[in-house]
Protein backbone atom coordinates (compact mmCIF):
# COMPACT_ATOMS: atom_id res chain seq x y z
CA UNK A 1 0.00 0.00 0.00
CA UNK A 2 1.22 3.09 -1.17
CA UNK A 3 1.62 6.78 1.21
CA UNK A 4 -1.77 8.67 -0.89
CA UNK A 5 -3.79 5.37 -0.18
CA UNK A 6 -2.69 5.76 3.91
CA UNK A 7 -4.20 9.82 3.65
CA UNK A 8 -7.77 8.97 4.44
CA UNK A 9 -6.78 6.68 6.64
CA UNK A 10 -4.87 8.71 8.69
CA UNK A 11 -7.49 11.61 8.69
CA UNK A 12 -9.80 9.29 10.66
CA UNK A 13 -6.85 7.98 12.61
CA UNK A 14 -5.98 11.47 14.00
CA UNK A 15 -9.34 11.57 15.30
CA UNK A 16 -9.91 7.60 16.99
CA UNK A 17 -12.31 6.94 14.45
CA UNK A 18 -10.81 3.81 12.94
CA UNK A 19 -10.83 0.61 14.11
CA UNK A 20 -8.61 -0.88 16.29
CA UNK A 21 -7.73 -3.88 13.59
CA UNK A 22 -7.08 -0.81 10.79
CA UNK A 23 -5.25 1.53 13.05
CA UNK A 24 -2.34 -1.03 14.47
CA UNK A 25 -1.73 -0.99 10.73
CA UNK A 26 -1.43 3.07 10.02
CA UNK A 27 0.53 3.04 13.30
CA UNK A 28 2.56 0.28 11.86
CA UNK A 29 3.10 2.46 8.49
CA UNK A 30 3.61 5.67 10.32
CA UNK A 31 6.59 4.31 12.20
CA UNK A 32 8.70 3.75 8.99
CA UNK A 33 7.27 6.48 6.72
CA UNK A 34 8.30 9.90 7.94
CA UNK A 35 6.23 11.88 4.85
CA UNK A 36 3.19 10.20 6.60
CA UNK A 37 3.85 11.39 10.05
CA UNK A 38 4.61 15.03 8.93
CA UNK A 39 1.08 14.18 7.24
CA UNK A 40 -0.44 12.99 10.33
CA UNK A 41 0.94 16.74 11.85
CA UNK A 42 -0.41 18.14 9.65
CA UNK A 43 -3.60 16.88 9.88
CA UNK A 44 -3.58 17.07 13.82
CA UNK A 45 -2.93 20.78 13.25
CA UNK A 46 -5.89 21.70 10.83
CA UNK A 47 -8.22 19.33 12.84
CA UNK A 48 -6.98 21.37 16.27
CA UNK A 49 -8.17 24.93 13.63
CA UNK A 50 -11.42 23.17 12.76
CA UNK A 51 -12.56 21.90 16.54
CA UNK A 52 -11.50 25.86 17.64
CA UNK A 53 -14.84 26.78 15.96
CA UNK A 54 -16.82 24.60 18.62
CA UNK A 55 -15.97 27.67 21.11
CA UNK A 56 -17.92 29.92 18.63
CA UNK A 57 -20.60 32.17 19.71
CA UNK A 58 -23.46 34.09 18.86
CA UNK A 59 -24.95 37.09 20.38
CA UNK A 60 -27.76 36.55 22.58
CA UNK A 61 -29.52 39.40 21.05
CA UNK A 62 -29.69 37.20 17.43
CA UNK A 63 -31.32 34.45 19.65
CA UNK A 64 -33.58 36.79 21.24
CA UNK A 65 -34.72 37.57 17.13
CA UNK A 66 -34.95 34.28 16.22
CA UNK A 67 -36.93 33.25 19.40
CA UNK A 68 -39.18 36.02 18.61
CA UNK A 69 -39.84 35.42 15.01
CA UNK A 70 -40.76 31.97 15.76
CA UNK A 71 -43.13 32.37 18.74
CA UNK A 72 -44.96 35.18 16.84
CA UNK A 73 -45.60 33.17 13.64
CA UNK A 74 -46.34 29.95 15.79
CA UNK A 75 -49.24 32.40 17.71
CA UNK A 76 -50.60 34.22 14.72
CA UNK A 77 -52.19 30.88 12.74
CA UNK A 78 -54.19 30.00 15.92
CA UNK A 79 -55.58 33.09 16.04
CA UNK A 80 -56.18 33.68 12.35
CA UNK A 81 -57.01 29.98 11.73
CA UNK A 82 -60.45 30.00 14.42
CA UNK A 83 -62.22 32.07 11.87
CA UNK A 84 -62.50 30.74 8.96
CA UNK A 85 -63.73 27.17 10.20
CA UNK A 86 -66.55 29.73 11.83
CA UNK A 87 -66.75 31.28 8.18
CA UNK A 88 -66.93 27.88 6.60
CA UNK A 89 -69.81 26.41 9.40
CA UNK A 90 -71.90 29.27 8.73
CA UNK A 91 -71.81 29.67 5.13
CA UNK A 92 -72.69 25.56 5.13
CA UNK A 93 -76.12 26.69 7.65
CA UNK A 94 -77.08 29.42 5.31
CA UNK A 95 -76.97 26.74 2.45
CA UNK A 96 -79.08 24.71 3.87
CA UNK A 97 -81.39 27.12 5.22
CA UNK A 98 -81.91 28.29 1.37
CA UNK A 99 -81.92 24.88 0.05
CA UNK A 100 -84.19 23.98 2.73
CA UNK A 101 -86.01 27.28 1.52
CA UNK A 102 -86.26 26.06 -1.80
CA UNK A 103 -86.85 22.45 -2.23
CA UNK A 104 -88.38 21.86 1.30
CA UNK A 105 -92.25 22.32 0.87
CA UNK A 106 -94.42 22.71 4.34
CA UNK A 107 -96.20 19.52 4.16
CA UNK A 108 -98.66 17.91 6.72
CA UNK A 109 -98.72 14.48 7.45
CA UNK A 110 -101.83 12.67 7.34
CA UNK A 111 -102.19 12.05 11.36
CA UNK A 112 -100.36 15.44 12.39
CA UNK A 113 -101.85 18.99 12.66
CA UNK A 114 -101.82 21.17 10.49
CA UNK A 115 -104.35 19.82 7.87
CA UNK A 116 -103.74 22.33 5.18
CA UNK A 117 -101.61 24.98 4.29
CA UNK A 118 -101.53 27.50 2.44
CA UNK A 119 -98.61 30.00 0.74
CA UNK A 120 -99.06 33.32 0.04
CA UNK A 121 -97.94 36.57 -0.56
CA UNK A 122 -99.02 39.85 1.08
CA UNK A 123 -101.68 40.19 0.47
CA UNK A 124 -102.46 37.05 2.58
CA UNK A 125 -104.37 33.94 0.42
CA UNK A 126 -105.45 31.35 2.59
CA UNK A 127 -107.83 28.22 2.24
CA UNK A 128 -109.60 28.83 5.72
CA UNK A 129 -112.12 25.90 5.69
CA UNK A 130 -110.46 22.38 7.28
CA UNK A 131 -112.12 19.31 6.12
CA UNK A 132 -113.01 17.21 7.72
CA UNK A 133 -111.67 14.35 5.67
CA UNK A 134 -107.99 13.88 6.16
CA UNK A 135 -106.68 14.76 2.73
CA UNK A 136 -102.84 15.94 1.07
CA UNK A 137 -101.92 19.63 2.03
CA UNK A 138 -103.14 21.66 -0.93
CA UNK A 139 -100.01 23.97 -1.44
CA UNK A 140 -100.41 26.66 -4.08
CA UNK A 141 -97.87 29.29 -4.98
CA UNK A 142 -97.97 32.87 -6.22
CA UNK A 143 -95.09 34.88 -7.57
CA UNK A 144 -93.65 37.09 -5.87
CA UNK A 145 -91.03 39.47 -6.04
CA UNK A 146 -88.13 38.98 -4.76
CA UNK A 147 -87.88 41.40 -2.78
CA UNK A 148 -91.33 41.14 -0.83
CA UNK A 149 -91.09 38.55 2.07
CA UNK A 150 -93.07 35.30 1.39
CA UNK A 151 -96.41 34.77 4.08
CA UNK A 152 -97.12 31.01 5.20
CA UNK A 153 -100.65 30.78 6.91
CA UNK A 154 -100.74 27.10 8.12
CA UNK A 155 -105.03 27.12 9.04
CA UNK A 156 -105.30 24.06 11.80
CA UNK A 157 -108.96 22.02 12.73
CA UNK A 158 -109.49 24.83 15.38
CA UNK A 159 -110.26 28.27 14.06
CA UNK A 160 -108.84 29.58 16.74
CA UNK A 161 -105.25 28.39 15.68
CA UNK A 162 -103.79 29.73 13.24
CA UNK A 163 -100.46 29.94 12.16
CA UNK A 164 -98.44 32.71 10.13
CA UNK A 165 -95.14 31.92 8.42
CA UNK A 166 -93.17 35.34 7.67
CA UNK A 167 -90.29 34.12 5.50
CA UNK A 168 -87.55 36.27 3.32
CA UNK A 169 -87.04 35.11 0.26
CA UNK A 170 -83.71 36.84 -0.46
CA UNK A 171 -82.50 34.54 2.08
CA UNK A 172 -81.84 36.47 5.52
CA UNK B 1 -40.93 6.61 33.26
CA UNK B 2 -41.16 3.23 30.48
CA UNK B 3 -40.75 6.82 27.51
CA UNK B 4 -38.39 8.32 29.21
CA UNK B 5 -35.82 4.72 29.77
CA UNK B 6 -36.67 3.89 26.06
CA UNK B 7 -35.35 7.93 25.20
CA UNK B 8 -31.92 7.10 27.82
CA UNK B 9 -31.67 3.84 25.71
CA UNK B 10 -31.93 5.59 22.19
CA UNK B 11 -29.10 8.38 22.85
CA UNK B 12 -27.29 8.23 25.90
CA UNK B 13 -29.12 11.34 26.89
CA UNK B 14 -29.14 12.94 30.11
CA UNK B 15 -31.42 13.26 33.07
CA UNK B 16 -32.74 16.80 31.93
CA UNK B 17 -34.82 14.45 29.36
CA UNK B 18 -36.93 13.76 31.77
CA UNK B 19 -37.96 17.32 31.64
CA UNK B 20 -37.76 17.57 28.26
CA UNK B 21 -40.72 14.99 27.79
CA UNK B 22 -42.66 17.31 30.09
CA UNK B 23 -42.31 20.15 27.93
CA UNK B 24 -43.00 18.34 24.83
CA UNK B 25 -46.13 17.11 26.28
CA UNK B 26 -46.95 20.43 27.67
CA UNK B 27 -45.91 22.34 23.91
CA UNK B 28 -48.15 19.79 22.47
CA UNK B 29 -50.90 20.48 24.63
CA UNK B 30 -50.56 24.11 23.53
CA UNK B 31 -48.82 26.10 26.34
CA UNK B 32 -46.38 28.34 24.60
CA UNK B 33 -43.89 28.79 27.75
CA UNK B 34 -42.99 25.19 27.41
CA UNK B 35 -42.42 25.57 23.49
CA UNK B 36 -40.31 28.44 24.35
CA UNK B 37 -38.23 26.76 26.89
CA UNK B 38 -37.61 24.15 24.11
CA UNK B 39 -36.21 26.83 21.88
CA UNK B 40 -34.00 28.50 24.84
CA UNK B 41 -32.70 24.91 24.78
CA UNK B 42 -32.34 24.17 21.19
CA UNK B 43 -31.35 27.39 19.68
CA UNK B 44 -27.65 27.16 20.38
CA UNK B 45 -27.37 23.99 18.70
CA UNK B 46 -29.48 24.80 15.28
CA UNK B 47 -28.44 28.08 14.98
CA UNK B 48 -24.62 27.35 15.46
CA UNK B 49 -25.35 24.17 13.02
CA UNK B 50 -26.68 26.24 10.82
CA UNK B 51 -24.39 28.98 10.73
CA UNK B 52 -21.44 26.11 10.30
CA UNK B 53 -23.36 24.73 7.14
CA UNK B 54 -24.70 27.86 5.30
CA UNK B 55 -21.12 29.28 5.47
CA UNK B 56 -21.00 31.56 8.24
CA UNK B 57 -24.22 33.65 6.96
CA UNK B 58 -25.74 34.97 10.04
CA UNK B 59 -29.01 35.60 8.24
CA UNK B 60 -29.51 32.58 6.07
CA UNK B 61 -28.66 31.08 9.33
CA UNK B 62 -31.23 32.75 11.22
CA UNK B 63 -33.50 31.75 8.68
CA UNK B 64 -32.88 28.58 8.72
CA UNK B 65 -33.14 28.31 12.67
CA UNK B 66 -36.86 29.73 12.02
CA UNK B 67 -37.69 27.08 9.50
CA UNK B 68 -36.51 24.45 12.01
CA UNK B 69 -37.98 25.56 15.16
CA UNK B 70 -41.51 26.28 13.02
CA UNK B 71 -41.45 22.52 11.55
CA UNK B 72 -40.77 21.37 14.98
CA UNK B 73 -44.26 23.62 16.12
CA UNK B 74 -46.31 21.98 13.47
CA UNK B 75 -45.20 18.43 14.14
CA UNK B 76 -45.24 18.45 18.20
CA UNK B 77 -48.49 16.41 17.93
CA UNK B 78 -46.60 13.51 15.57
CA UNK B 79 -44.05 13.83 17.63
CA UNK B 80 -42.74 10.61 19.40
CA UNK B 81 -41.42 10.90 22.52
CA UNK B 82 -39.16 8.46 22.40
CA UNK B 83 -37.40 9.68 19.76
CA UNK B 84 -33.67 11.12 20.40
CA UNK B 85 -35.09 15.02 20.37
CA UNK B 86 -31.29 16.26 19.43
CA UNK B 87 -30.57 13.94 16.70
CA UNK B 88 -34.35 14.57 15.48
CA UNK B 89 -33.69 18.43 15.07
CA UNK B 90 -29.66 17.84 13.36
CA UNK B 91 -31.67 16.32 11.06
CA UNK B 92 -34.22 18.85 10.34
CA UNK B 93 -31.61 21.68 10.44
CA UNK B 94 -29.34 19.46 8.03
CA UNK B 95 -32.20 19.09 5.89
CA UNK B 96 -32.90 23.13 6.17
CA UNK B 97 -29.84 24.19 5.40
CA UNK B 98 -29.35 21.20 2.30
CA UNK B 99 -32.47 23.01 0.65
CA UNK B 100 -31.25 26.46 1.37
CA UNK B 101 -28.54 25.29 -0.07
CA UNK B 102 -29.86 23.59 -3.21
CA UNK B 103 -31.70 26.48 -4.11
CA UNK B 104 -28.20 28.44 -4.80
CA UNK B 105 -25.43 26.33 -5.11
CA UNK B 106 -23.89 23.38 -3.40
CA UNK B 107 -19.96 25.21 -3.12
CA UNK B 108 -17.85 27.75 -3.21
CA UNK B 109 -14.78 27.91 -5.63
CA UNK B 110 -11.40 28.79 -3.79
CA UNK B 111 -11.80 32.32 -4.69
CA UNK B 112 -15.21 32.66 -3.82
CA UNK B 113 -14.29 30.95 -0.36
CA UNK B 114 -11.69 33.99 -0.04
CA UNK B 115 -14.20 35.95 -0.31
CA UNK B 116 -16.02 34.35 2.16
CA UNK B 117 -13.38 34.18 4.64
CA UNK B 118 -12.71 38.32 3.83
CA UNK B 119 -16.55 39.26 4.69
CA UNK B 120 -16.29 37.03 8.10
CA UNK B 121 -14.28 39.34 9.19
CA UNK B 122 -16.75 42.21 8.99
CA UNK B 123 -18.79 41.22 11.04
CA UNK B 124 -18.92 40.46 15.02
CA UNK B 125 -19.14 37.19 15.46
CA UNK B 126 -15.32 36.35 14.85
CA UNK B 127 -12.21 38.08 14.68
CA UNK B 128 -9.71 35.12 14.65
CA UNK B 129 -7.90 34.94 10.95
CA UNK B 130 -7.38 30.94 11.62
CA UNK B 131 -10.94 30.64 12.34
CA UNK B 132 -12.07 32.86 9.30
CA UNK B 133 -9.78 30.07 7.39
CA UNK B 134 -11.50 27.21 8.48
CA UNK B 135 -14.94 28.52 7.64
CA UNK B 136 -13.56 29.39 4.46
CA UNK B 137 -12.35 25.80 3.61
CA UNK B 138 -15.45 24.57 5.07
CA UNK B 139 -17.77 26.59 1.87
CA UNK B 140 -15.00 24.53 -0.73
CA UNK B 141 -16.53 21.38 0.32
CA UNK B 142 -19.43 19.59 -1.18
CA UNK B 143 -22.50 19.54 1.00
CA UNK B 144 -22.60 16.06 2.24
CA UNK B 145 -18.56 16.37 3.37
CA UNK B 146 -19.40 19.77 5.21
CA UNK B 147 -22.02 18.13 6.84
CA UNK B 148 -20.35 15.21 7.93
CA UNK B 149 -17.64 17.02 8.93
CA UNK B 150 -19.57 19.83 11.02
CA UNK B 151 -21.62 17.27 13.04
CA UNK B 152 -18.69 14.83 13.77
CA UNK B 153 -15.41 17.39 15.08
CA UNK B 154 -17.85 20.45 15.47
CA UNK B 155 -20.87 19.06 16.74
CA UNK B 156 -19.19 16.38 18.33
CA UNK B 157 -21.27 13.34 17.17
CA UNK B 158 -20.14 10.18 16.74
CA UNK B 159 -19.86 8.73 13.54
CA UNK B 160 -22.65 6.32 13.82
CA UNK B 161 -25.08 9.70 14.98
CA UNK B 162 -24.19 11.30 12.26
CA UNK B 163 -25.02 8.70 9.63
CA UNK B 164 -28.18 8.19 11.46
CA UNK B 165 -29.24 12.10 11.10
CA UNK B 166 -27.76 11.92 7.27
CA UNK B 167 -29.71 8.84 6.43
CA UNK B 168 -26.59 7.12 5.18
CA UNK B 169 -24.32 4.35 6.16
CA UNK B 170 -21.54 4.37 8.81
CA UNK B 171 -19.06 3.40 5.78
CA UNK B 172 -20.29 6.29 3.50
CA UNK B 173 -20.26 8.80 5.98
CA UNK B 174 -16.71 7.95 7.78
CA UNK B 175 -15.39 8.13 4.05
CA UNK B 176 -17.12 11.81 3.39
CA UNK B 177 -15.30 12.36 7.05
CA UNK B 178 -12.06 11.46 6.14
CA UNK B 179 -12.35 13.13 2.33
CA UNK B 180 -13.39 16.86 4.38
CA UNK B 181 -10.42 16.76 6.63
CA UNK B 182 -8.38 15.77 3.93
CA UNK B 183 -9.42 18.94 1.92
CA UNK B 184 -9.40 20.97 4.96
CA UNK B 185 -5.87 19.89 5.50
CA UNK B 186 -4.76 21.36 1.73
CA UNK B 187 -6.47 24.50 2.15
CA UNK B 188 -4.66 25.19 5.09
CA UNK B 189 -1.84 24.48 4.04
CA UNK B 190 -2.13 25.92 0.63
CA UNK B 191 -3.48 29.42 2.68
CA UNK B 192 -0.13 29.36 5.08
CA UNK B 193 1.81 28.75 2.00
CA UNK B 194 0.55 31.43 -0.41
CA UNK B 195 2.52 34.73 -0.69
CA UNK B 196 0.98 37.49 1.16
Amino acid sequence: MNCAKFEPLIALYVESDLPASEASVVETHLEGCAECREFAAEMRDSQAALKALRTDFVEEVVFQEVRAEVLNRVSMPRKQAAWPRYAIAAMLLMGLWVARLRFVRPAASLDVEPRAAVIATPPVTTVSAPHHRVRSPRVTRRRAFKSEPLLVKIVTDDPQVVIYWLVDQNGG
Amino acid sequence: MQELALLMEAGGVDARDEELIRLVRQAKAGDTAAFETILVRYQRQVLLTALRLLNRNLEDAKDAAQQVFLRLHRSLHQLDENRHFASWLYRITVNVCRDMLRARRPALSLEEAGEVAAAAGEDTIQQDEQRRMIYAALATLPERERTAVVLRDLEGLTTSEVARIMGRSEVTVRSQISNARVKIRKFVIRRQRRPL
